[in-house]
């Protein structure tokens, strides 16, 4: 191994000089599982200390990475701070922690005043981690492997440096101790004062950040485990652990990063494809704070149930959500206007007034641990009226998360909801993908019959600039489900469109054949003189005429049956039709119907 | 049993009802038309779809001669075809020129096949007698909305031919979406508001379209427009000063009948004179 114990003066700053050095063994791939004994040992160390409520900020990147400008949730005064930014920033108890210009700075959250700034020769900042003494920062060496590991006090003094040839992930501190997550399972406990590996657990999902929140520490990536009575028995997966309901969501989001990964000062697709989710507070069995978890997708923000990921909520933004925060019965958003706004957990209703950091920002980094909504919530009204909203978003961004919202939206039994359908599925303006899936949903409805049957009296009509006809082919299938026969004259008239497509007309004739009525005959008559002698392809066109013939034989009567009798024995009939109607009057006549149903 | 086969099973128990517009009518054959040889009638009948086709082809040939086929072809179009078949039928329905035709034809208008479609149309177009405009005009305004181009414009321009002035609505709502067939037949019909309407189209849509219907209107007799409205007509060409104007009125003047109104006339060379040193004006 390399000096792991060198000063890393040329990089840090002579002040790392005045860190202690640490011993070999820190970060050691050698260690065994030690049944939790020493993580219990750190556990009970910590027994009574008390984890600072961390503050409540949105800090923004702004001016093309040249300043930060952070707004306390709370409401008090904005601040500006002006530097080069070259990685996300990081808020972590009542700091903010940001690198660029070739140094490491902490400044006081609410207020943007520096409190040190550390020379870092280039390295990028990972992670941080304060407990309010002392700030532990992990740092992406200059050589792309490896990583550093600095302990900062308030006064600026380095009191600890660490390299190490492992991938140290995002850290957190409590009581001077750091914990730091790293190689994908293992989370170190490390004295700052002396640099000891005072402790070390095994966990058995993917975690490469520790935090605190709620006055809980927590340790996780994919979920969170809690650092608890019960995290000695995390090796053999007996850790209270807390993790999201699978459900495929729009850009599978995230709901942390790698934290072995630094992250660029500019926010990208996934700041904006995230999750969010907040434990309940300590002392309260672990679960979701209000059962509930987020997730955002460009300008849209999802409510969703924590059983099974259920859609309770749907936001739709003015502008693209970059960053944010779940805090206690609510999720605060921040935008790329520089706006926050506060959505309330179980309704998605907006919250008082949005908060605003003055300008347009690059990047937007928000900690709620104490905040509590305060205003008054406006009526987001029902959950079809919130998707109806966020379909009509022309945003081609959008749109993969319309897929999501229009699936939600068949699933919901309210009529509303098949108006919708149908209105969107008439809309020429709606992305084909959308169009496919709302037809999809409409053939499954079983509700809004009116509805169903209402668009069908809307036809292709060039000069009056409707050129996208219903679905009838969805329709049809749904309203035969439903045996509504009052649907059956406007079904005949879809079967004589030359506009209705041919699955539309095949599905319209087979629908006839449950719904028709003996006035529909006239129209099924024609309907079957004009295209029993279709060509053999599209093939829905002999399909609907054999299922007009069905259709006829029950309510035709005498004439019908005669028409059919003669069209079986006519070479000109399409082969297909031939044998199916000669089979339906062998059939009848096998009933004693002597040619009729 | 071949296609005559179904041709009387539809006559007889359907009555007609399958594909004519009026259910239950009863047609006569076309009187005092000359008998056509009875081999082609009798391809008419024949299982043979090729035998068919010749057969309607025989009948095409045979121009107003062939009337006395017309009750076959009906037959045939009232019990279905395959669809070259029934475009075939159609045509020659078309120039037979039978009073049965519209009818028939008429729900072939709305047919899955733009070919047939689009001979439906020219068909009911050809319509003649006192109740061609009541038979053919509804199928032809309701072709104007038509998914296919081209039978829109069949549409428009068969409504001209048809005189139905019924229409005149529906052909300025197909002009303004660019169904430019219809300014043709808007000059044919327009009564004088109309053909101010038609005349308020220049500049909003291309000139070429709008003199199409021009031009048909100072055609028109002094009894359906007077000289007055084609002398305003006129003057409101000549006011675009454009060499486009200048061409068309040249193009008018030239065609201009010596029978023809003088005072229009001499409008119209004014207006040539007017314009001759219009941009672009090669007179």
């Amino acid at each position: 191994m390399r000096a792991s114990l060198a000063c890393a003066i040329a990089v840090l700053g002579a002040g790392a000089c005045g860190g202690g050095q640490t011993g070999v063994g820190v970060f050691g791939a050698s260690w065994e599982d030690d049944g939790g004994k020493s993580i219990e040992e750190v556990r009970q160390r910590l027994a009574g200390t008390v984890i600072t409520q961390g503050a409540d900020v949105a800090v923004g990147v702004a001016g093309h990475g040249a300043r930060l400008v952070g707004q306390p949730l709370a409401g008090g005064a904005r601040w500006t701070y002006a530097h080069p930014i070259d990685s996300r920033p990081i808020v972590t108890g009542r700091v903010v922690v940001a690198s660029g210009g070739g140094s490491l700075f902490a400044l006081d959250a609410l207020t943007g005043r520096p409190l040190w700034t550390r020379p870092t020769g280039g390295l990028a900042l990972r992670g941080a981690g304060d407990d309010g003494t002392v700030t532990v920062a992990t740092l992406a060496n200059a050589a792309g492997a490896g990583s550093t590991l600095l302990a900062v006090g308030r006064d600026g003094s380095v009191l600890r440096q660490i390299e190490r040839p492992v991938e140290l992930g995002d850290p957190a501190v409590v009581g001077r101790l750091a914990f730091v997550p790293w190689g994908h399972q293992y989370v170190s406990v490390l004295d700052v004062s002396d640099g000891a590996e005072v402790g070390r657990v095994l966990l058995r999902e993917k975690t490469s950040h520790a935090w605190t929140s709620g006055g809980g520490l927590y340790f996780g990536e994919l979920g969170m485990f809690r650092f608890d009575e019960k995290i000695k028995d995390a090796s053999h997966g007996g850790a209270h652990h807390l993790g999201l309901p699978a459900r495929d969501l729009p850009g599978h989001p995230l709901l942390m990063r790698p934290g072995e990964e630094t992250v660029r000062a500019i926010a990208g697709a996934a700041d904006k494809i995230r999750l969010y989710a907040r434990p309940t507070p300590v002392g309260a069995p672990l679960a979701l704070d209000g059962g509930t978890f987020y997730a955002t997708y460009f300008r849209l923000a999802l409510g969703l149930s924590g059983d099974k990921a259920h859609l309770a909520w749907v936001h739709t933004h003015p502008s693209p959500l970059i960053g944010g925060a779940a805090a206690e019965g609510s999720l605060i958003l921040c935008d790329d206007a520089g706006k926050i706004t506060t959505l309330d957990g179980h309704t998605g209703a907006t919250v008082g007034d949005p908060l605003d950091l003055g300008e347009p920002v690059e990047s937007c980094t928000v900690q709620a641990d104490g905040v509590h909504m305060a205003g008054a919530a406006r009526d987001p009204g029902p959950l079809v009226q919130q998707i109806r909203t966020a379909l009509a978003d022309r945003d081609l961004e959008v749109g993969v998360g319309q897929t999501l919202l229009l699936r939600e939206l068949a699933a919901l039994p309210d009529e509303s909801a098949t108006d919708l359908l149908v209105q969107l599925a008439t809309d020429p303006r709606t992305a084909l993908g959308v169009l496919d899936e709302a037809r999809t949903a409409i053939a499954n409805r079983r509700t809004g019959a009116r509805y169903l049957i209402a668009a069908l009296d809307r036809h292709y009509d060039y000069l009056h600039d409707v050129l996208q006809p219903p679905p009838v082919g969805p329709i049809a299938r749904a309203l035969a489900a439903m045996n509504e026969k009052g649907a059956a004259p406007a079904l005949a008239a879809h079967l004589l469109d030359p506009a209705t497509s041919e699955k539309d007309v095949r599905d319209a004739a087979q629908a006839l054949d449950v719904l028709a009525t003996p006035a529909e005959a006239p129209a099924l008559l024609r309907f079957f003189a004009l295209y029993r002698d279709a060509p053999p392809t599209p093939e829905e066109i002999p399909e609907a005429v054999n299922a007009v013939a069905e259709a006829l034989l029950r309510v035709g009567g005498p004439a019908a049956s005669a028409v059919i009798d003669a069209a079986a024995r006519e070479p000109a009939t399409n082969p297909t039709v031939r044998a199916k109607v000669a089979a339906l009057r062998d059939a009848a006549a096998a009933a004693g119907g002597g040619g009729t149903r | 049993m071949g296609a005559a086969a179904v041709v009387v099973v539809c006559g007889a128990l359907v009555s007609g009802s399958v594909l004519a517009a009026g259910p239950g009518k009863a047609r006569k054959p076309a009187s005092a038309a000359p008998a056509l040889p009875a081999e082609v009638l009798a391809k008419l009948k024949s299982e043979d779809m090729t035998e068919v086709r010749a057969g309607l082809d025989d009948v095409r040939l045979a121009g107003k001669d062939g009337a006395s086929a017309v009750p076959q072809i009906t037959a045939l179009l009232r019990g279905g075809l395959p669809y070259p078949l029934a475009e075939a039928a159609i045509d020659t329905l078309g120039d037979v020129g039978s009073p049965d035709a519209p009818d028939v034809v008429a729900p072939y208008a709305r047919h899955r096949d733009p070919k047939v479609r689009r001979a439906a149309i020219r068909a009911l177009a050809k319509a003649t007698g006192g109740g061609a405009v009541a038979t053919s005009a509804p199928a032809l305004r309701g072709a104007l909305s038509d998914p296919d181009a081209q039978v829109r414009a069949l549409a428009a321009t068969g409504l001209g031919s048809l005189k139905a002035k019924v229409a005149v609505r529906d052909l300025f709502l197909a002009l303004d979406h660019h169904v430019y067939e219809a300014a043709v037949s808007i000059g044919q019909l327009c009564d004088p508001a109309d053909c101010d309407a038609l005349v308020g189209r220049l500049g909003k849509i291309p000139f070429d379209v709008v003199t199409t219907g021009i031009d048909q209107l100072l055609f028109r007799p002094a009894a359906e427009v007077t000289d007055d409205q084609k002398i305003a007509v006129v003057d409101r060409v000549r006011d675009l000063g454009t060499r486009d104007a200048n061409k068309f009125l040249k193009n008018v003047q030239g065609r201009w009948a010596k029978t023809g109104s003088v005072k229009v006339r001499r409008e119209i060379d004014a207006a040539v004179m007017a314009t001759m040193s219009s941009p672009g004006s090669d007179s």
